[in-house]
């Protein structure tokens, strides 16, 4: 157990802060600084003084939230100090724009995993190794159970799954930031010939990653009064939050699924009520988070957003590492 | 049949939610494939092939040894899969595939009748050899069926009932028939699938049809205006609903669920086949205590429901009695459309006659219900709360002058159920489910007050909905006290009402009492800890009750 003085990052209120700059990372509540890693929701939050993100990050967020933020845009490896702290953003390859963060102080290095994967990615940086003395990762799969497959598999067999059912309209759940642009951007590398349709939350982001350069495949925007005849043996994105209600009555003679990592297992599978699971994440599966740690080349590591138990164990017996926690 | 193609398959309606696509999925596989392969798949998928070759833990072990990976690191996995097979499957990926090995394509005729029996005859390193060497030349998609065929874990949601289904829909011939051919011992033969789908029906599946069942509505307030001597008055036993039918000298025995389950009470088929006449009968199934001539509880019959074929040790422990409160059809006779009061008649001078004229004695598994003489509403509402000493439900009302239909017709039948007991009890302990409910804490302990303690009464895992269980588990996550193993104490703080059959005293439990059946009813949000019943209040519903 260490204690919050000697700690250049700490955890304070549910969340990363660095209090000799008084910056605080990815805060779930109103702040002076806030360090965004990413521009999924679960990482914003409004009403903070000022923001700092990449450039790609900052146009996400404007597109998601509006214009009146303030974000300070930087981009990756560029440094800016406070406090004579030394801040920089690297890729993550979580989605576009993501970061991993570094800190260094008086020679010592931090540095903050973000969401990361290590997995090939279309729609955004790949992950860059970044050296480090203490590392704070995420560990959202940390355990063996997960391993994810090539992103090319899952989408041949989201392609097939369609193909096969030229009867029915397909349903594919997934996160309409990142998730579901990186599923386009591969099924496109696939010989799928059918229509793919996006619902409005998911077709906006697709335009702005368009606009930031990457490449998407293009889709229609699904209407509500589409004709249900037009639909068969077409693929329709959604967001999950559509899952459940009556959004799908909009629909006829249907077959859903949903795209995450938890997917991999049986039992989460069935309680999600979908019919097929395809388990492809943005996330690191298990060998991905021991390869960041090895590679990072940290002494000290911590970890956050997951179980980490079972990986902190096996770190310490195993690989010999150092596995800090947090005082909370 | 081949493994990859049994794999292809169990993969395909694993990923149906419908009942109806999964049965047009079966159909059309059958309609596709060879009659050996249709027959290998129905074997497996109706669980008859669910024979445990090694355990989840003695696989569990064996991966541990043989790739060097720490046990408590696959235990730790298994709370979150919920299926040693399944672990295993995920633990193996990426582990066994060799480029220079050329994969296998085992025959499940091959896997089933030689591989995996054969591994009980060679020694432990042997086996462990052999079970290592198929997982390297398996496909890595076919690990799953593979790993849950060895430990004999192998259910895919896929009913018989539902395989029943898709045959009869498939050839158009009653499901009760298709049933019936697959009651018994089913062996994977291209004749025993031709037989499953043969249009001719034979006399003796036309015998074995049962009649659609009659059910009974809820009590209504507005029967109190009949008078009492209109209805005709029974217990409400808590059994398997069944309906025997003897014909032509053959007995079978049918549940609610279309289910014929002849091969779980041979003692019943064999005694009843003694009676010289035919007959239908509706009644119910029990397991029953000779001494004191009542039912024992529901949780008693489920430990023999599911075994097929009982041993006779099982047959004495848990011995059970037919208890028949209808009689449909004597001799060929269908008499459904005759008055209950007359129907009742008859039952009784048939019985009469088959417990005085059988050879063998059939009363010790077989009897008429007792009727209930209240000789006025009040004096039936008695009668319903003093149902809990005889280990029955409260009271079934029959309209006399009613016929025998189907369904759940109005003014027919009527239970009259007793209300449960209940307290509100305080959650203290938590500990992970398995299977579907695998890495969600869904088993729950609860407490109640004693001196200002909480202490322990009840254990229960059901009557919360998907949604609560969630709920529920995120609050179990945030408000641990202390881990130990798979169970976590709980900071005091929720209030459930939890529902109960029977209260009694017990010097096995701290609290000094046992319940039968708790489960939860409600999620007391309303409630704090200082509003959850005392034991006090426990004793005192008991002391009431007797």
């Amino acid at each position: 157990m260490r204690t919050k003085k000697e700690d250049l990052i700490s955890y304070k209120d549910g969340n990363l802060y660095c209090e000799l700059a008084d910056i605080w990372i990815d805060p779930s509540k109103p702040v002076k600084r806030a360090l965004i890693t990413h521009a999924h929701f679960d990482h914003f939050t409004f009403g903070c003084e000022e923001y700092f993100a990449t450039n790609e990050t900052s146009i996400l967020l404007k597109e998601r939230v509006g214009d009146n933020i303030k974000i300070k845009q930087l981009d990756y490896g560029e440094e800016f100090k406070i406090n004579g702290i030394n801040i920089s953003f690297y890729p993550s390859g979580h989605i576009l724009g993501s970061s991993q963060i570094r800190f260094i102080f008086a020679e010592e290095k931090w540095l903050i995993s973000g969401d990361f994967k290590l997995q090939k990615d279309g729609t955004c940086k790949r992950y860059e190794i970044v050296k480090t003395d203490y590392l704070i990762s995420e560990c959202t799969f940390g355990l063996p159970i997960f391993k994810w497959d090539e992103t090319n598999k899952i989408a041949n067999d989201i392609s097939k799954w369609v193909t096969n059912s030229p009867d029915k309209t397909s349903l594919l759940f997934c996160y309409s930031l990142g998730k579901a642009q990186r599923l386009l951007n591969e099924i496109s590398q696939t010989n799928f010939k059918g229509n793919i349709y996006s619902h409005g939350s998911i077709y906006k982001m697709n335009n702005c990653y368009k606009e930031l350069g990457i490449d998407i495949k293009d889709t229609m925007k699904i209407e509500n009064k589409k004709k249900i005849d037009e639909l068969k043996g077409s693929l329709i994105l959604l967001p999950p939050s559509l899952s459940k209600g009556s959004y799908l009555k909009n629909f006829k003679n249907i077959q859903t699924a949903f795209a995450s990592g938890w997917m991999s297992i049986r039992a989460l599978r069935k309680r999600s009520g979908y019919d097929k699971g395809f388990a492809i994440s943005d996330h690191a599966d298990w060998d991905g988070i021991l390869e960041v740690v090895k590679m990072s080349e940290a002494k000290n590591v911590f970890f956050h957003h997951g179980d980490s138990e079972a990986l902190s164990k096996y770190l310490v017996d195993k690989e010999s590492i150092n596995v800090l926690f947090f005082e909370k | 049949m081949s493994l990859k193609k049994f794999s292809k398959l169990f993969g395909d309606l694993d990923s149906i939610n419908s009942t109806n696509n999964k049965i047009e999925v079966l159909k059309s596989y059958f309609l596709s494939n060879e009659p050996i392969d249709n027959s290998w798949a129905i074997y497996l998928l109706t669980g008859k092939g669910n024979k445990r070759f090694i355990s989840g833990r003695y696989l569990k072990n064996l991966f541990s040894k043989i790739y060097e990976y720490p046990q408590w690191l696959i235990d730790t996995c298994y709370l979150k899969v919920g299926d040693s097979a399944e672990v295993i499957t995920l633990l193996l990926k990426n582990k066994t595939t060799s480029r220079n090995k050329k994969l296998s394509n085992i025959s499940l005729n091959e896997l089933l009748c030689k591989t995996i029996p054969e591994l009980s005859k060679l020694n432990e390193e042997e086996k462990n050899l052999k079970i290592k060497n198929i997982w390297e030349t398996l496909p890595e998609d076919n690990h799953l069926i593979f790993n849950k065929i060895l430990t004999g874990t192998f259910r895919v949601g896929v009913s018989i009932g539902l395989i029943t289904k898709s045959i009869s829909k498939l050839i158009n011939i009653d499901e009760e028939i298709i049933s019936h051919r697959l009651m018994g011992n089913f062996k994977p033969s291209i004749d025993s699938y031709e037989f499953l789908i043969n249009k001719n029906i034979n006399l003796e599946e036309l015998n074995s049809k049962p009649y659609p069942f009659l059910l009974a509505n809820n009590f209504e307030d507005k029967i109190f205006k009949h008078s009492i001597n209109d209805f005709q008055f029974e217990w409400k036993y808590d059994g398997i609903r069944i309906q025997l039918i003897k014909r032509s000298g053959n007995v079978s025995l049918w549940t609610r669920g279309q289910e014929l389950v002849n091969e779980s009470f041979p003692e019943l088929v064999e005694k009843m086949s003694h009676i010289k006449d035919d007959f239908v009968l509706d009644g119910e199934l029990l397991i029953w205590n000779f001494k004191e001539q009542i039912a024992f509880d529901f949780s008693v019959l489920q430990k023999r429901i599911n075994r097929k074929s009982p041993t006779r040790t099982i047959q004495i422990k848990y011995p059970i009695n037919f208890i028949a409160y209808d009689l449909l059809e004597i001799n060929g006779r269908d008499i459904r459309e005759i008055k209950l009061e007359n129907r009742r008649i008859y039952l009784e001078q048939y019985f009469l006659k088959w417990q005085t004229k059988t050879e063998n004695n059939i009363s010790d598994i077989f009897k008429i219900c007792d009727l209930i003489y209240p000789k006025d509403w009040k004096e039936a509402l008695t009668f319903k709360e003093k149902s809990r000493e005889n280990n029955t439900e409260g009271l079934i009302i029959k309209n006399k002058s009613s016929i025998y239909t189907s369904g759940r017709k109005k003014g027919i039948w009527w239970k009259y159920k007793v209300d449960p007991m209940q307290l509100d009890a305080v959650l203290i302990y938590a500990k992970g489910g398995s299977g579907r409910r695998a890495g969600l804490y869904t088993d729950y302990s609860f407490a109640l007050w004693k001196d200002q303690k909480l202490i322990k009464f009840a254990s229960a895992y059901s009557g919360l909905t998907n949604i609560e269980i969630k709920e529920l588990d995120k609050w179990i996550r945030k408000n641990t006290i202390e881990k130990f193993g798979p169970v976590r104490s709980l900071k005091p703080e929720m209030v459930f009402e939890i529902s109960f059959e029977k209260i009694q005293i017990s010097k096995r439990h701290k609290s000094g009492i046992a319940v039968r059946f708790p489960r939860i009813t409600k999620w007391r949000k309303d409630k704090n800890i200082n509003d959850a019943d005392s034991l006090e209040n426990a004793y005192e519903l008991m002391k009431k009750i007797s």
